[in-house]
């Protein structure tokens, strides 16, 4: 708690900004002279000024170059002159003795400075305005001087030596090479006048240039940044790349490595907090993006030394938990977390994101509950955390620390939908707090509703843009999977709508992404610390033009993407994360719909726009959506081929999902070679994955037993299959889980069907096409009656008009959006209808039956579905007898035989993709 | 068992060498335990007696019971030579000046005057007074550097070029033990802690009376599995070593054992009865610590060291007096130690001004920033204060600084509950709990978070207070409690038990209150429900001893059982007509 009060705001005065400095008395020598006397022309001396400017911008930065560095850029900027400008900089400082030098030395700054009341200088002088940047920087620097101590004075005084010593070996080196002192005495005089208008024009852009931004100028103006940018390349070559360049890229890869390598001279200049805040903050942006794929030792070696340097620092005990999250480490994790919230009380890093909430005695403990809530969450832990988190609720309650109160309530609602929680009466209704208590008599479901409305409701009046959004999208996401209905309904029955409503879903989705346009009023509260003063978020400030997604109408228009583009720089992760987050949504709600390729474009705009930004266990989410795409659409070479990119890519993620993917592709694969043991295999891997114990979530237990079902069913053994997605069933009604239950229906209807139980499928059948009107799901929905019309059929050939005709209603929706293989079933199946048909004769039609014959062999060879190629090869061939064609006949049942030998001896060819 | 006389010998010898190399408190400690041997009878003469304490008679009645047959001890292990001095007569007026330097403080100048002697004691001495400059100049940088988060990286600038030559003395093997010592000091400080395990081991083993040694080596030995894992020479000074060592992990049985074997030579060691005094303190026992501690102090009154412990004890028995008497005295004798002022902010945490105990602990930490108890009393202070978050603040650097004190973690977790968190606060009970299994106070504390009305999980509460039942409950809370929380959870065979238990308790140790009335009037009812009259009848004229509403109860309760008792017989009757 001490660090915070004591000097926040330290400008301290260390060996580069000295450099800065002496150079600062080269631009401008208290003598009067109109051109000082390096130089050889204006330009050269407004080069300088520029470099000067950007130089003094990038001071606070929490990495200081070397001298070696300073030296190097100097050359670049110097061109001709840069020998002199680095000897004089080299002999400045060899100059510097003793403690009393450097006192004279700060007493000859105050000279280059001109009285505060400007304009009474002479025209023939050069002297900074002390309200200039570059004034600011000198009087901000003397200031600080003048406040040391004599020990402080001392100390600047050692780092100093060490500052040169460093460059010395390097500088020597280059001595010899550019040794041309004499060409640059003879510099010619220039028009006085021309050069007091550059001047003032110049002065007149630097203040245009930095009126705009914070008072503090801290960060480099990009304009600025350009400009000396353009001057370094116009030096024949660039020996080094530009150390600045090298920091800005920095930042996005945060490499371990260079922060190991600048952490270093970190011993030299202890920071300000400000600065040490920001590297921090950024740190943890890093930790989240990078997932553990960034290795947790350097983080945590680097941890340990800031804590060495700074032991009040008491961030780095919550960085550190960030870390262990990442990687896992729950003991670690825990202990980090609580000794954070001990010393620190949740005040320091977390108050300036709520300056309205006056920090009480009691400290943010609330805070240390939701984040623990969180944690037990992460780790598997639903019961614990649900009891942390209704205590965070008491405590935020009992404290009226509102923000708190809608964070958790969120978090809250999150927890409950993506763990299976039968039943939360014991937990939730030991609770004081209204808004659970009221919720106890009801299911689950709508106490997520329920909390979610609250928090949504609690996060409006606050104006924290991100938690509205971001419950937009919570929104979404529960009413895309969720029957919406009235609460507590005493009213009749008939009224109520059993629907969810694609419009109303799509609504949150925009009214997430659209409330963000305008976060600049939250991030900025939330960035302050810290940030100001690194140069990584110089353009969080910059005014915001136009709201990104103006456009209301549905259709997106490219243009909206460019525009996104532009500003992609500016926008602070955690927004563009929520906002990309929202594309995954539409993704995955145009996915349940039914639209592959909405589905397809949203994840595409996601992986591409959102990619750097994105925390990895999103990214991990696009990638599997269009590996998913790819094994539907495309077969599955293409999609090993690319899981195999993802899997490197995201192995090292936690909760990775890569594998879960990898065992649907190898199942469904399996099953489609009608390789069952290897099926059978996979189908148990899955099942491990899906204990039974409460940390796993639903989906994935549902995902299991589902396959399990689908291998018995391929395996012919149709009354334990039967048994499976009885109790599947039951699962999914218990835990509520509607669009589930629409796919189990479907499941029970295929497996009577294939069992030979037409009549009993066909209830299954209409309960699942009902279940996906209800839900909107289009392409289910086709698939259901693709079903339906095959267990008509099934019942006998006088039924294979009215099949013909369900089927022909699904087929738009089947051949625009469907996969291959409900594209295939769906031809073999109208071949089948037709040949069935009594009524209708092959000998004259028969290229309407050999047309879809030849559309499902082809897609089912890429998926390599023997089973039911052999079926399409096999009645191809029958048209070709039944039509006379023998060669093409030949031709069929060759294929015919190819595949059903396949289908036989399944082990001969193991994928090779198997891992 | 070593004999008095060759001990005596060795550590005068031994106290000689430890001043001439200037390590004065290695040889104040061998000083204290000198005179603590016992004298012989036959050289008694009268300016000895001054430091013996036979006369004292508490000191008796503790002895007696504890001090063991000098005969009874193991078979005297091959004796270390005690190493003869070299003849320094070349170098010997320069290390005179060099340690008279040293002794004025002034260490780089002693270094320097010894710059280019070679023999092994100028070399020590010049490496000493390096190490010690470095010591002085960062503990002067660390305050000038301080920046506003902390301390910065202030380090000894010496222990680099220290360990180069240490390390290459000790390679060629013109190195002795004092320099293995200093050697093992500065790999310590540099974090390789096997290495100067390894060197310290090596030095104690071949001049075994440097007690600075031991003790940095006891400092580095964390865990008994690194303690067990040093091989050590056997000699009556790693009994010491044991001592201090046990009890630093928390072993205090074991620890008393090895004091009460020492004491059968130094049987009036100061400091052999400070330590035991420590070890009785963490048992718990009271009234024998403050007997130790004042015969203590009756010897030695100007003692500072283990005092706070002493003061300790007074705050827990509430002697104001005593208290303030020791703060004074204290005081007047060394007023800047941390332990002096931690007595002194004892003494007004008693007397309830606890922004001056806080003032004084606070002196106490800036004095040494890694003093434990100072951090948790402070703890203590700011609960009382109300100012929770200030003592979950202070209670987290004292675990931070010895993550082993239960007493912290138990102070978290209070502060914790007190602000309405009882969940979170389990956590840090749990913490206790595991460093002190056996402390009926922290389970009792425990099961009172799960009964909190916030968390309400009595199951839970009811397995906590079996553990603290099991664990000796001397306040007779937990009995008490697992039985109105039976009776709550409606197990009323259960709750019958723990009230009959809770009764008994209550019987032996004559007390009396409204549990009492409450344990008898629910066994009555329970029973008289049960049909057991006669049992319930005796309860019932218990009840009867008392005024109040309870003996109205006792009395309706025997007229219900009468009738009851009235209208049986008939029923029998029935049934079996005679």
């Amino acid at each position: 708690m001490a660090g915070l009060t004591r000097t926040a705001g330290a400008f301290a005065v260390t060996p580069h900004k000295i450099s800065v400095c002496i150079l600062l008395q080269l631009y401008a020598p208290s003598a009067q002279m109109s051109l000082p006397f390096p130089f050889s022309s204006i330009s050269q001396h407004n080069r300088l000024g520029l470099y000067l400017l950007s130089l003094t911008k990038s001071c606070d930065d929490i990495f200081e170059p070397k001298l070696e560095d300073l030296i190097n850029q100097l050359r670049e900027v110097g061109e001709d002159m840069d020998a002199w400008l680095t000897d004089h900089l080299t002999n400045r400082f060899s100059s510097l003795t003793s403690p009393d030098d450097l006192l004279n030395f700060f007493n000859d700054m105050r000279g280059i400075l001109g009285s505060l009341d400007s304009g009474a200088a002479q025209d023939d002088q050069i002297i900074l305005d002390p309200n200039s940047n570059l004034g600011m920087f000198v009087r901000r620097c003397i200031l600080a001087f003048n406040l040391l101590s004599f020990e402080g004075v001392c100390h600047l005084f050692t780092s100093i030596e060490v500052y040169c010593r460093e460059a010395h070996s390097s500088s020597a080196q280059y001595d010899e090479s550019n040794d041309n002192l004499e060409s640059l005495i003879q510099h010619d005089q220039m028009d006085m006048e021309k050069y007091i208008m550059d001047k003032a024009t110049e002065e007149i852009e630097l203040q245009k240039n930095a009126s705009g931004r914070v008072p503090f100028h801290l960060h480099t103006p990009e304009a600025l940044f350009k400009v000396t940018e353009g001057l370094l390349v116009t030096r024949k070559e660039k020996s080094r790349t530009n150390t600045k360049k090298a920091e800005a890229t920095q930042l996005a890869c945060a490499s371990s490595s260079t922060v190991d390598d600048t952490l270093v001279d970190e011993s030299l200049f202890l920071r300000t907090n400000y600065q040490i805040q920001g590297f921090l903050m950024e740190q943890a942006d890093a930790i989240e993006t990078h997932g553990s794929s960034l290795s947790s030792s350097s983080i945590e070696s680097f941890l340990q030394k800031l804590q060495n340097l700074a032991p009040e620092l008491h961030r780095v005990h919550f960085l550190r938990y960030l870390n262990k999250l990442h990687s896992d480490d729950y003991f670690a994790a825990l202990e980090n977390l609580l000794r954070y919230f001990d010393y620190s009380a949740g005040t320091e890093g977390f108050d300036l994101v709520l300056p309205s909430t006056g920090c009480s005695m009691y400290g943010r403990y609330e805070i240390a509950l939701l984040c623990l809530g969180m944690m037990h969450f992460r780790f598997g832990h639903p019961n614990l955390a649900l009891e942390v988190l209704t205590e965070a609720v008491r405590v935020s309650q009992q404290h009226s620390n509102d923000t708190c109160l809608a964070y958790t309530l969120a978090a809250m609602s999150n927890l409950l939908s993506e763990m299976g929680i039968a039943s939360t009466t014991s937990v939730l209704g030991s609770s004081y707090s209204p808004v659970t208590s009221t919720a106890s008599l009801l299911s689950v479901q709508q106490r997520v509703y329920i909390l979610l409305k609250e928090s949504l409701r609690r996060a409006d009046t606050l104006k924290l843009r991100r938690l509205v959004a971001s419950n937009h999208l919570a929104m979404a996401k529960f009413e895309l999977m969720h029957v919406q209905r009235p609460l507590l309904s005493f009213g009749p029955k008939a009224s109520v709508r059993h629907k969810t409503c694609p419009v109303s879903v799509c609504k949150e989705i925009r009214l997430g992404a659209h409330l963000l346009s305008d976060f600049s009023a939250e991030s900025s509260t939330m960035t302050i610390d810290g940030s100001l003063s690194s140069v990584w978020l110089k353009d969080l400030q910059k005014p915001w033009g136009q709201p990104v997604f103006s456009q209301e109408s549905g259709s997106r228009k490219s243009s909206t993407f460019f525009q996104f583009c532009d500003h992609l720089v500016s926008i602070p992760g955690s927004v563009s994360q929520i906002i990309g987050a929202s594309y995954l949504l539409r993704a995955t709600s145009w996915e349940l719909y039914g639209s592959a390729p909405m589905a397809r474009i949203n994840t595409l705009v996601y992986a591409t726009l959102f990619g750097d930004s994105s925390s990895s266990s999103d990214a991990e989410l696009a990638y599997l959506k269009l590996i998913q795409h790819l094994a539907l659409y495309k077969g599955y070479k293409d999609a090993f081929a690319a899981l195999k990119i993802a899997e490197e890519k995201f192995l090292t993620v936690s909760k990775s999902k890569i594998l879960l993917l990898k065992l649907q592709l190898l199942h469904e694969h399996a099953l489609h070679r009608g390789n069952l043991k290897l099926a059978q295999r996979m189908c148990n891997e899955l099942g491990g994955l899906a204990s039974t114990t409460m940390g796993v979530d639903m989906e994935l237990k549902v995902e299991a037993s589902l396959r399990e079902a689908r291998t018995l069913l391929a395996a012919k053994q149709y009354s334990q299959a039967a048994n499976v997605a009885h109790s599947l069933f039951c699962t999914c009604h218990k835990f509520n889980l509607q669009i589930e239950k629409a796919s189990v229906l479907l499941l029970l209807a295929e497996i009577h069907k294939k069992s030979g139980n037409a009549v009993l499928g066909l209830p299954y059948a209409l309960a699942s096409i009902s279940f996906c009107q209800s839900f909107n799901l289009d392409l289910l929905k086709a698939s259901a009656t693709l079903t339906l019309a095959e267990l008509w059929l099934g019942l006998g050939s006088n039924h294979a008009k009215r099949a013909l005709d369900l089927l022909h209603g699904a087929f738009p929706m089947i051949l625009g959006h469907g996969g291959l293989e409900l594209r295939a079933r769906a031809y073999v199946f109208e071949a089948n209808c037709y040949l069935s048909d009594p009524s209708f004769s092959v000998s004259t039609d028969f290229d309407t039956v050999l047309d879809s014959l030849r559309q499902a062999s082809e897609e089912l060879q890429a998926l390599e579905y023997h089973e039911l190629a052999a079926e399409a090869f096999y009645l191809m061939a029958m048209v070709y007898d039944k039509v006379g064609q023998l060669e093409e006949r030949e031709e069929a049942a060759t294929l015919f035989k190819k595949h059903i030998t396949a289908l036989e001896n399944p082990q001969d060819e193991e994928p090779k993709n198997m891992a | 068992m070593v004999s008095k006389e060759s001990c005596r010998n060795e550590i005068r010898a031994a106290i000689r060498q430890l001043s001439d190399r200037c390590l004065y408190s290695a040889a104040k400690w061998a000083g204290e335990q000198l005179v603590g041997i016992e004298q012989d009878p036959s050289n008694f003469t009268p300016s000895n007696t001054r430091f013996q304490r036979g006369s004292s008679s508490i000191r008796r009645r503790f002895s007696t019971i504890s001090t063991p047959q000098p005969s009874a001890g193991f078979s005297q292990p091959p004796a270390t030579p005690l190493p003869q001095e070299e003849d320094e007569v070349i170098d010997g007026d320069l290390y005179l000046l060099a340690k008279s330097y040293f002794d004025c403080r002034e260490y780089r100048r002693a270094s320097h005057v010894l710059r280019d002697q070679m023999s092994n004691k100028s070399l020590f001495l010049r490496c000493y007074a390096l190490y010690l400059a470095g010591e002085k100049r960062k503990e002067e940088e660390m305050i000038e550097l301080e920046g506003p988060l902390g301390k910065s990286d202030a380090i000894n600038r010496e222990l680099v070029s220290l360990e180069r030559e240490l390390s290459a003395l000790k390679r060629t093997g013109a190195i002795d033990s004092f320099g293995l010592y200093l050697y093992g000091v500065v790999l310590k400080e540099k974090g390789n802690e096997s290495l100067a395990r390894a060197s310290l081991v090596e030095s104690v083993n071949s001049y075994p009376w440097n007690w600075s040694a031991w003790s940095e080596l006891q400092s580095l030995c964390t865990s008994i599995e690194i303690l067990n894992s040093l091989n050590l020479n056997s000699h009556w000074m790693k009994e010491f070593f044991l001592g201090s060592a046990y009890q630093e992990l928390r072993m205090h049985g074991e620890s008393l054992a090895k004091y009460e074997y020492l004491q059968g030579i130094f049987s009036f060691s100061n400091y052999i009865q400070a330590q035991t005094a420590k070890a009785q303190y963490s048992l718990r026992e009271f009234d024998q610590v403050e007997i130790m501690f004042e015969d203590l102090l009756r010897n030695d009154p100007y003692r500072v060291e283990d005092m706070d412990l002493y003061s300790n004890v007074l705050y827990a028995k509430e002697a104001c007096a005593a208290l303030s008497f020791l703060a004074h005295k204290v005081f007047l004798t060394d007023k800047y130690r941390p332990e002096s002022c931690c007595i002194v902010g004892n003494y007004y945490s008693l007397k309830g001004q606890h922004e001056k105990a806080v003032m004084y602990f606070r002196r106490a930490l800036k004095l040494n920033k890694k003093y434990l108890s100072a951090w948790t009393l402070m703890g203590h202070e700011y609960v009382e204060m109300k100012n929770t978050s200030a003592a979950v603040d202070a209670y987290r650097r004292a675990v931070d600084v010895n993550p082993c004190d239960y007493r912290a973690w138990y102070g978290l977790g209070q502060a914790y509950e007190m602000m309405g968190m009882p969940f979170y606060a389990l956590h840090y009970f749990r913490k206790s709990i595991f460093f002190l299994p056996n402390d009926s106070r922290l389970w009792i504390a425990m099961a009172k978070c799960y009964q909190s009305e916030q968390l309400h999980m009595l199951e839970e509460a009811i397995k906590c207070y079996k553990r603290a039942v099991n664990c000796g409950d001397t306040e007779g809370i937990a009995l008490n409690q697992l039985a109105k929380l039976h009776q709550k959870l409606g197990r009323n065979e259960e709750a019958a038990f723990y009230f009959e238990k809770d009764l008994e308790r209550m019987d032996a140790e004559g007390l009396e209150g409204p549990n009492m009335f409450e344990a008898l009037v629910f066994l009555a009812t329970h029973l008289k429900t049960n049909k057991k009259f006669d049992e319930a009848e005796v309860y019932c004229t218990r009840l009867l001893d008392y005024s109040g509403p309870e003996k109205e109860k006792a009395k309706s309760l025997l007229r219900g059982i009468r009738m009851a008792q009235t209208d049986f017989p008939s029923m029998d009757m029935e049934h079996f007509p005679l």
